[in-house]
């Protein structure tokens, strides 16, 4: 049965999957610092427009930030109705969070598309190049998410999530919310901070 | 079981949870109204408002990790774990930043300019023709005293067959610009580091009368003619203080893919 597998044995008193995860999470954070800081690196190094001002929208993607910390806390819904064997909050919070992860995309597709449409592209510039690779990769964390939560919802319809099985959704709700405090940062670094840079800059020392 | 008594137990209720969902709203409508141009604060702040947004998605970075990821209330070690993957992370994207800006601009550049011959190869070339001969087959040709260069449009491809040439400051310098293009009309213009598109769009607007070349701009250092399909044009200046230029053809559209670097040591 999966709840005995709890309770193997252990040296630190945590469970191994648990453990698991937050060495996952921690190493994830080394992929997306090395991604964000190639992004600073290449800041306003691109020779060739479109540059940040001419096409990044930041009240558009205000709002995509808020709808992601939003799927944020219907994600800690889910985890609560679970651990309160309340089957049916759990399901609806669950495709909550994926809905609004769905959302999250739906505005990132958009955004790709316009981007695209005024010309910026992964190999027109340096800008175009480290900026889909950032936000891509953390896309396809986010669509990877709204898959795993969508599974544990269709296992919550046949009965297999309860308080017993719980770990099953707090995982998946440790990646979710690493995936938005990921968000987080990418938000503030590549919209609000570098957002307006209008074309090649002095970098500093340089 | 203890386990997970002590985990309910332990979580934060609805109603905190919505009051951190409201904290994190808050505090992501600041950073908005921070950056937002009709609210004038980016005018107020100026730069200073980069370390402020900095801290305030640190804040929202840790009410998720401390209250959503149950950090705050679960064992230490699942906290020590992330945040030693955290710290790492912190320090490779420091190291990689600071490896670049200490660079000043073009790794290439930097590593060119203090680049000192490697030792034994050296000895090797000892007792040979000349002690000079360690020379690369990528590295730009160098030259002393006056220096004829020849450049030539690749095909009907536009671009230079070479992406860097290079010559000692004060010498005269002979460029010659080959064009073997059926259909394409070339020039070749050397510009101060950086101004290549800058100097093509003035050129663009100057039209073919000045051969694509705004009369007068400072940013150019020389220029050819214009070489029509199948022709030729040469200038002859002289090499000015070291550094960094490009060479570019500013025939409309062609700066984007046609240009290379002109190294003056």
């Amino acid at each position: 049965m999966a709840h005995a597998v709890e309770q193997e044995y252990t040296t630190t008193g945590l469970n191994h999957r648990k453990l698991l995860m937050w060495v996952f999470l921690g190493s994830d954070c080394l992929f997306f610092a090395s991604l964000i800081a190639t992004y600073m690196v290449y800041r306003g190094q691109s020779l060739v427009g479109p540059y940040p001002n001419d096409i990044i929208d930041v009240p558009v993607t205000t709002i995509s930030t808020f709808v992601l910390l939003m799927s944020s806390f219907a994600m800690v819904q889910a985890l609560a109705a679970t651990n309160a064997d309340n089957r049916k909050a759990t399901i609806n919070w669950l495709l909550a969070t994926a809905l609004l992860g769905s959302i999250f995309i739906g505005f990132q597709i958009v955004e790709f598309n316009t981007f695209k449409n005024e010309g910026l592209t992964l190999g027109g510039n340096l800008f175009g190049a480290s900026f889909f690779t950032l936000t891509g990769f953390h896309g396809a964390h986010v669509t990877l998410g709204i898959i795993w939560l969508l599974a544990l919802a269709i296992l919550g319809m046949k009965g297999r999530i309860n308080s017993k099985t719980a770990l099953d959704v707090e995982l998946c709700g440790l990646y979710w919310h690493f995936v938005d405090i990921v968000w987080i940062v990418i938000f503030t670094l590549l919209y609000l901070i570098a957002g307006f840079d209008v074309g090649p800059v002095a970098i500093p020392g340089g | 079981m203890a386990h997970e008594t002590e985990h309910t137990s332990h979580h934060p209720s609805f109603n905190q949870y919505v009051l951190i969902a409201i904290v994190l709203f808050a505090i992501t409508i600041v950073e908005f109204v921070l950056i937002w141009d009709t609210a004038r604060i980016v005018d107020h702040l100026g730069p200073s408002k980069i370390p402020l947004l900095v801290a305030l998605s640190a804040v929202k970075f840790a009410i998720v990790i401390m209250y959503y990821m149950h950090l705050k209330f679960d064992n230490r070690l699942l906290g020590a774990v992330f945040i030693a993957g955290l710290a790492l992370a912190f320090l490779v994207g420091m190291a990689l930043i600071a490896l670049f800006v200490g660079f000043e601009g073009n790794p290439r550049d930097y590593a060119e300019a203090r680049a000192l011959p490697y030792a034994e190869h050296a000895e090797e070339t000892v007792g040979g023709e000349s002690t000079e001969t360690n020379h690369e087959t990528d590295t730009p040709p160098v030259a002393a005293g006056p220096v004829a260069i020849a450049v030539s449009a690749a095909g009907e491809t536009l671009a230079f067959d070479i992406s860097s040439i290079s010559a000692d400051s004060g010498s005269e310098v002979t460029l010659t610009l080959d064009n073997p293009s059926a259909n394409n009309a070339h020039n070749l213009v050397i510009v101060t580091a950086g101004t290549k598109d800058a100097v093509a769009a003035d050129g663009t607007a100057a039209g073919p009368a000045n051969d694509w070349v705004s009369p007068g701009d400072s940013r150019v250092i020389a220029h050819t003619a214009l070489a029509g399909p199948g022709a030729s044009a040469n200038v002859t200046f002289e090499a000015p203080s070291p550094g960094t230029y490009q060479f570019v053809c500013t025939f409309p559209g062609h700066n984007f893919t046609m240009f290379g670097d002109f190294i003056v040591k």
